[in-house]
């Protein structure tokens, strides 16, 4: 309980002077609140409000719940009054002080800090010496810490005196750091920062593997040793094609737009276009992967063009991407059809073809002289070298997404899906949701629903980045030529 | 044994011998078009002793996510291309409600031909033209026209699509028709959550 002469003098109120028995009554300009006492309603300027508890009269003096400052005050003040019972805070006038609910995890070497920020509010991360500093666009900051203990990576977090951030202190084993912002409910968004060691941490905590006699190149192996594995393989048998595929840290992101100039896709029942709505998330996710992780981004198509299937899987090539993802939008007859749905490449359709082509390596003259091994990658037979990765990499999509979008009682499926035959890296096809459901269609082309898309293709790439990182030594780029759009393979 | 009980004895067989008239008599007098079958259709089509033969085709499910297989009787041939024909152009016709269709209506069949146990089917160009676009429903399109028929006909082991004459990437931009696909019931119901046997007709 709080006194009222307390409150009358805090928010300008005025005491009546002609007490009666049992009754106060208190005024602000011609508002006025009338308490009874040990009555639980209040009226306050012509309306009735319950309190938690009724008003107590005590030695000729009022007392009322905390409550009352939201639920009376507010109501006969000219600005702004909001009482926030957890932090204690009551603020008056137009100041911003977003709340703030700080949780840190611990996840293997790795650290998150998840910053739950009610309402949205811009924020800037710098990092000054051994310290992560986030100042958002606030007056102050109304903050709560929970589970924050000292790791390896950080010994402390704390809000910052006098200025409206929060600072991480960090110890020497911190190595780089990627924010990402998602919507979350009530006009909140949640600023996820993920903390990771030094690299040269992640080398001592991942053993090399040594690859077997005989079974192709293990995951520290160079391409040049995929080529020599080739070469000797008619004693040693065919490697199994997907683990071939070198492995690599992931540098760039190729983002294809489903469909796009003549080829419209599918239409939704208001005229919504698929490949407006892919172009959209597109250039949505490109910005968030370059300004947010650092990554270098390759769209199959910038505008509303017509780009072949088997020529945007070359873009991805060319441009050695190591992650490729097909935006696309379903459709259905039934308008009832609802759900996303991620999509790797199948096997079964590939598999004889990939017996019979083999897979060995092929000496070449390189320009100062001498021969190198080169693999040669037939066009039909590039993605099945992922083929491992490629489902690994839809998976965490498809897990990360199933928190943010609603998902088709078949989320994962595997596909003879074309755009992903000449991918030469992890490649996945993600169906956003059904253009052809009146309520989906609305999502597709809502900001809200294609920022969750994109928050949760940015998270699955961290996670999956990670994760493989945490693994082995990336390999440099890839020796393997890769598959181009016009000869299928050179 | 008073007149009473003998007249609801009487009425009473009366009552049965509707009741058997109207659940088992009739459905035997006047067998439906076909039957809705679980999902996985293991054997070939079953022959008939009256030149008929049950077939498996695949229609869209009434809640649009998943291929259902439907039993109809369909012309026998001893001739597997023949065969192979008559079960496409049964597949192309409309279905019974509330199933529907996963290739576009007004869809042909432009030609057949084997090669080995490869089979080509050649549609004209409506299958595209007039298709949905999802690619959902383009896995629908080309797994009902391949599973009918590899389902059916043990001696078709992959079918590959052409489309006015001419082998085509995709469709409508999903699904790899550069090659035969064989027989995948991935999108066919799960035979637990089709219609039990016992909720259909007598089959033929």
């Amino acid at each position: 309980m709080v006194a009222v002469s307390q409150l009358a003098a805090s928010f300008d109120l005025t005491i009546a002077d002609t007490p009666q028995p049992g009754r106060l009554t208190l005024m602000r300009g011609d508002r006025i609140i009338v308490l009874t006492a040990n009555e639980g309603l209040v009226s306050v300027a012509g309306q009735l409000v319950a309190l938690p508890s009724p008003p107590l009269e005590r030695d000729g003096e009022w007392y009322v719940p905390i409550d009352f400052i939201g639920s009376a005050v507010a109501l006969v003040h000219d600005e702004p009054v909001e009482l926030r019972r957890r932090s204690g805070l009551v603020l008056l006038g137009a100041v911003r002080v977003p709340q703030i609910v700080a949780r840190y995890q611990r996840s293997g070497r790795q650290s998150r800090l998840r910053l739950m920020v009610t309402p949205a509010t811009e924020y800037v991360i710098e990092q000054d010496a051994n310290r992560l500093v986030i100042t958002l666009d606030a007056d102050a900051l109304d903050l709560e810490l929970r589970d924050v203990r000292p790791d390896p990576l950080v010994s402390g977090i704390q809000g910052v005196d006098g200025s409206p951030a929060l600072a991480i202190d960090l110890r020497e084993n911190f190595g780089s750091f990627a924010a990402t912002t998602e919507p979350a409910l009530g006009g909140a968004v949640e600023i996820v920062i993920d903390l990771q060691p030094r690299p040269a941490e992640v080398t001592r905590a991942g053993p090399p593997r040594t690859p077997s006699p005989g079974s192709g190149p293990g995951p520290n192996a160079t391409p040049g040793a995929v080529a020599v594995a080739g070469e000797t393989g008619a004693d040693a048998g065919l490697p199994v094609l997907s683990e071939l595929a070198p492995r690599r840290a992931i540098r760039a992101i190729a983002i294809d737009a489903g469909h796009g100039g003549d080829d419209i896709g599918t239409r939704g029942p208001e005229g919504s276009l698929e490949k407006d709505v892919t172009l959209a998330v597109a250039q949505r996710l490109r910005n968030r992967i370059e300004s947010e992780l650092g990554l270098r981004v390759v769209l199959t198509r910038t505008g509303d063009s017509t780009v072949s299937l088997d020529e945007r899987a070359a873009i991805a090539n060319n441009d050695r991407a190591d992650l490729f993802i097909s935006l696309h939008a379903n459709a259905s007859v039934r308008e009832t059809a609802t759900g996303a749905e991620v999509f790797y490449l199948s096997l079964a359709e590939y598999g004889d073809e990939a017996r019979d082509a083999g897979f060995t390596g092929q000496l070449v003259p390189t320009v100062g002289g001498g021969t190198r091994v080169l693999d040669i990658v037939p066009w039909e037979m590039a993605q099945l070298r992922h083929a491992d990765q490629s489902a690994r990499w839809a998976e965490t999509v498809a897990d990360e997404l199933s928190l943010r979008v609603p998902m088709s009682p078949r989320g994962l499926q595997q596909a003879p899906f074309r755009v992903l035959v000449g991918a030469n890296m992890p490649a996945v096809v993600l169906e956003m949701g059904f253009i052809s459901n009146p309520d989906q269609e609305a999502q597709l082309t809502s900001t809200t629903f294609q920022s969750s898309i994109v928050s949760g293709l940015l998270r699955s790439i961290i996670r999956y980045r990670d994760e493989i990182a945490s693994e082995g030594t990336p390999v440099a780029p890839r020796d393997a030529v890769p598959p181009d759009a016009t000869g299928r393979s050179r | 044994m008073t007149r009473q009980h003998w007249l609801y004895g009487g009425l009473g067989a009366v009552a049965l011998v509707g009741i058997w008239v109207l659940f088992v008599g009739l459905p035997r007098w006047y067998p439906p078009a076909g039957t809705e079958t679980t999902a996985a259709p293991p054997t070939a089509a079953t022959p008939g002793d009256d030149g008929l033969v049950n077939a498996t085709l695949f229609y869209i499910s009434d809640d649009g996510m998943r291929l259902v297989g439907f039993e109809r009787p369909l012309a026998r041939d001893a001739d597997t291309a023949a065969q192979a024909r008559i079960i496409l152009e049964a597949q192309l016709t409309e279905p019974p409600t509330p199933l529907l269709s996963p290739i576009p209506l007004g869809t042909e069949l432009r030609a057949f031909y084997m090669a080995g146990q490869d089979a080509f089917v050649d549609l004209s160009a409506e299958v595209t033209l007039g298709h949905s676009g999802g690619s959902l429903e383009e896995l629908f399109t080309v797994y009902a026209i391949v599973n009918a028929l590899t389902t059916n006909i043990p001696a078709i082991n992959a079918v590959q699509i052409l489309v006015n004459g001419n082998e085509v990437d995709t469709l409508v931009g999903h699904v790899d028709l550069q090659h035969p696909l064989e027989r995948n019931l991935q999108w066919v119901a799960d035979p637990n959550t089709a219609p039990s046997p016992d909720d259909q007709t007598d089959p033929l």
